[in-house]
């Protein structure tokens, strides 16, 4: 018992998330501008794939490329959250099961083509086909809550050394230092031969780097999640977290209808045809994105989210990123992503797989709880 | 007065809910306010007149009263 241990004072959040949700549209589409493929200035999942291309995971020639925007985002997290004394070395929550959740979260980011931040972004940029994937998208966390209110909930955290919670903000570091320092230890799509892909297209490493801080920091600050966005507001009436994800919508909307009347280039498209890095199965959209709505809320937020998390030393959030790899990985080597031609037969099976074994991690854990409670 | 109780799991304060409807303590569960913690987990907010006497599960991590600038904690579990 420790009285009176500390005062904190509340601050404004509806404000703060709004402006960093604005901050982050308008960072999205300069990426763009600066290089990065179409409605993916921002893609934790294409990042995390091309990442899992350049250390020669998987050998899809046009997604390989070491994404800094992805160290960013962990640095980003763990300085700010170091600065204000909330890095905190904790795990032990479920770690394997998180694992799992990873990797099927990705399974499902690839079978849409994007995680949820790139899901706004496409939608910002006209891609009508995102609107499905938002549909599924509600209604995989809809599922998730289902299981949150009949008392699903992963094992408790615990503190760990400082070692262990800034193993992935020391990777990231690592990472960094081989893209500048020894490049040709990885594998690029624009280094192969007939490699067509997102992976040709980036903007330059400092100012990927540098996007990637700043989202990181902001993202920490306020806690911006695009699956807690929609799961406060079903389940507890709170928009909060919402608002972050409109503001994201509306800046990067607004800034895409800019560039295309300011620029040569075309940033906004209302169409669903013709849309970059995308395909026109709303089914399959609708159902990549409701697996990926439905396992983030078992995990807890989204894959943006979790690395916000690991840069501030959770190492749950740290072993979900490692399942978003692996997810990529063998997403890639085995034929499950979908391309611009569509959903392939063998990702179809592994969606399905996917939303099955993430109701089953549903039910295990509530059968474990009611257990506990005895 | 306003108490926040923060836990180390959902599944934590939604036990904690369920104990104070039991004992007549009016109580509700929420997102953690940011200030409290940096994780986007569920707290409990409980109107009582006696903080002490609420129930230090091994699920909670804090607890902590709302004034009407900020909050002041009065209680964190070891290991949190």
């Amino acid at each position: 018992m420790i009285p009176g241990v500390c005062i904190v004072t509340k601050s404004n959040e509806k404000l703060t998330i709004i402006i960093a949700g604005l901050i982050i549209g308008v960072i999205s589409t300069v990426l763009v501008l600066l290089g990065n493929p179409k409605n993916m200035g921002f893609c934790i999942a294409c990042f995390i794939r091309d990442t899992a291309g350049a250390l020669k995971l998987h050998g899809a020639k046009g997604v390989m490329y070491l994404r800094p925007e992805i160290i960013g985002i962990i640095l980003g997290s763990f300085l700010l959250s170091f600065g204000k004394k909330e890095f905190s070395p904790r795990g032990g929550s479920s770690p394997m099961t998180r694992l799992v959740l990873g990797f099927f979260a990705m399974v499902g980011c690839l079978m849409f083509l994007g995680c949820p931040f790139r899901m706004i972004l496409r939608i910002a940029g006209g891609d009508l086909n995102a609107i499905l994937g938002l549909v599924g998208f509600a209604a995989g966390i809809g599922c998730g809550i289902l299981y949150l209110k009949r008392g699903y909930s992963l094992k408790r955290t615990y503190r760990l050394p400082v070692s262990e919670g800034s193993a992935l903000p020391v990777i990231a570091v690592a990472l960094l230092i081989i893209l500048i320092a020894i490049p040709s230890l990885l594998n690029f799509s624009e280094l192969i031969e007939d490699a067509k892909g997102p992976g040709l297209m980036h903007a330059a490493i400092w100012v990927s780097l540098l996007a990637g801080l700043i989202v990181g920091g902001l993202a920490q600050h306020t806690r911006l999640c695009m699956v807690g966005g929609i799961r406060d507001a079903i389940l507890f009436k709170e928009f909060k977290l919402l608002l972050g994800f409109v503001a994201i919508l509306i800046s990067a909307l607004i800034m895409n209808l800019i560039l295309s009347a300011a620029t040569s280039g075309t940033y906004f498209t209302l169409a669903f045809e013709g849309q970059p890095v995308a395909h026109m199965d709303g089914l399959w959209n609708a159902l990549g994105m409701l697996l990926v709505g439905f396992a983030c809320v078992l995990l807890g937020g989204c894959p943006l989210r979790q690395l916000v998390l690991a840069g501030e030393g959770n190492t749950d959030s740290a072993l979900t990123v490692v399942g978003l790899l692996l997810g990529a990985a063998f997403a890639h080597n085995f034929g499950l992503a979908s391309s611009a031609d569509g959903p392939t037969g063998n990702g179809k099976i592994a969606v399905i797989i996917g939303i099955v074994v993430v109701i089953i991690i549903g039910e295990f854990n509530i059968a474990r709880n009611k257990q506990a409670t005895k | 007065m306003i108490c926040i109780a923060t836990f180390f799991s959902h599944f934590g304060a939604m036990r904690c809910k369920k104990q104070c409807d039991e004992t007549g303590i009016t109580a509700k569960m929420m997102p953690v306010p940011r200030i409290l913690s940096s994780s986007c987990g569920t707290c409990v907010r409980i109107e009582t007149e006696d903080p002490e006497s609420l129930p230090r599960t091994e699920e909670m991590e804090q607890l902590a009263i709302e004034q009407s600038n900020g909050y002041q904690i009065i209680w964190k579990a070891e290991n949190s």
